[in-house]
């Protein structure tokens, strides 16, 4: 019987958890729909659902028995995603050159920004 | 004909458990990067599909189940992007203003490459959003007009790179504070750069992760607004 009320209890945290995505996903297309922007739906969905973590009208253990497992397997989402670029082979053929080098200048540059910026920041900080 | 495509799910999953799987195997942290599940996935399919001469539009109707999950899957990052704003407090502003910096000279730097290689304006967008993780870049380059998928190929093989050679770089520079490592590496090679990071140093690998998060976080904020500045600035 306890065994019965854990699963039951699980199954109802786990529909929550799914619900309060689901609901921010929905709030977020709605906004976007109605108001006709550009800004991707999914990202002010992550962005409200930021929002109701920090103030703390949500909790981080309501969203989890959904999130972790959609978290885990994430990467197989975009898999069918990112094979896309094969319906672009003879553009990518026409501007390898542009897509190469931004392919190495693009991290590279940042990288080496970032990393003087918090050099410079971190030496200041330890001679004053 | 039987319609063989319904496969293409199953597929996906089971190649991509079985790269898993021998990922864990690899000690030797390079070897670990470059057979990175997603990035062996994706070329192992993409390179079916061109070799066997197969249409790309069946396969991806057919993984749709994958794909619209996606969605709330970036909902989801908000976990982890809350999670790592109890970390930085103490460097919130430092952390903050790099990884901006970073994300602003990625989409800086795509901008004017797209103009020195007149590149056509699809192209040019598709490489505005490549200092984030794979699922932000795929909507914010959509967004933005640019080819998706593309963007996110190249998203993939950045962190490739980063895994690999980000640390030499370091080296090579005599960059050796851990937080301008981890914060560099977190921002511009995302999730596989993390991973890399977390195994040369758990404290790089901390400000890694924090990177990474706010990085999606700004580029969503940021790029979406930034990119038609640019654009009609340069112009």
């Amino acid at each position: 019987m306890t065994q019965l009320k854990k699963r039951l209890k699980s199954s109802i945290q786990f529909l929550l958890s799914c619900a309060i995505i689901l609901a921010n996903l929905f709030i977020a297309k709605l906004i976007m729909h109605t108001t006709g922007g550009s800004f991707p739906a999914p990202l002010l969905g992550m962005l409200l659902l930021v929002t109701l973590l920090l103030t703390g009208i949500i909790k981080e253990a309501q969203v989890t028995p959904f999130a972790s497992p959609l978290l885990n397997f994430m990467p197989l989402f975009f898999i069918p995603a990112g094979v896309g670029f094969i319906e672009h082979l003879e553009l990518i053929q026409q501007y390898w050159q542009f897509l190469m080098t931004a392919l190495l200048l693009i991290p590279l540059t940042s990288l080496l920004l970032i990393s003087h910026i918090i050099s410079h920041y971190k030496s200041k900080d330890q001679h004053d | 004909m039987i319609n063989y495509w319904w496969l293409s799910s199953f597929a996906v999953v089971g190649l991509f458990l079985i790269l898993k799987w021998l990922n864990g195997y690899s000690e030797k942290p390079i070897i670990k990067s470059l057979t990175n599940p997603v990035f062996l996935a994706i070329t192992i399919i993409a390179v079916l599909l061109v070799s066997l001469d197969l249409p790309y539009k069946p396969f991806f109707e057919h993984t749709q189940v994958l794909s619209v999950l996606l969605e709330p899957a970036i909902v989801a990052l908000a976990i982890p992007l809350y999670q790592q704003f109890v970390h930085i407090r103490k460097n919130a502003l430092l952390i903050l203003l790099s990884c901006a910096a970073g994300i602003i000279n990625a989409t800086f730097v795509g901008a004017l490459l797209g103009l020195f290689f007149c590149a056509p304006s699809e192209l040019a967008a598709s490489v505005a959003a490549l200092s984030v993780t794979t699922p932000i870049t795929l909507l914010v380059t959509d967004s933005l007009g640019g080819i998706a998928s593309l963007a996110a190929a190249m998203v993939i093989f950045i962190g490739v790179l980063g895994a690999v050679f980000g640390f030499i770089i370091f080296r090579l520079l005599g960059i050796g504070n851990d937080q301008a490592q981890g914060v560099a590496i977190g921002t511009t090679c995302h999730a596989i750069g993390t991973a890399a990071a977390l195994r040369e140093n758990p404290k790089i690998g901390a400000f890694a992760s924090v990177a990474m998060a706010l990085s999606a976080l700004l580029t969503a904020l940021i790029v979406p607004w930034l990119y038609p500045f640019l654009q009609q600035a340069l112009l």
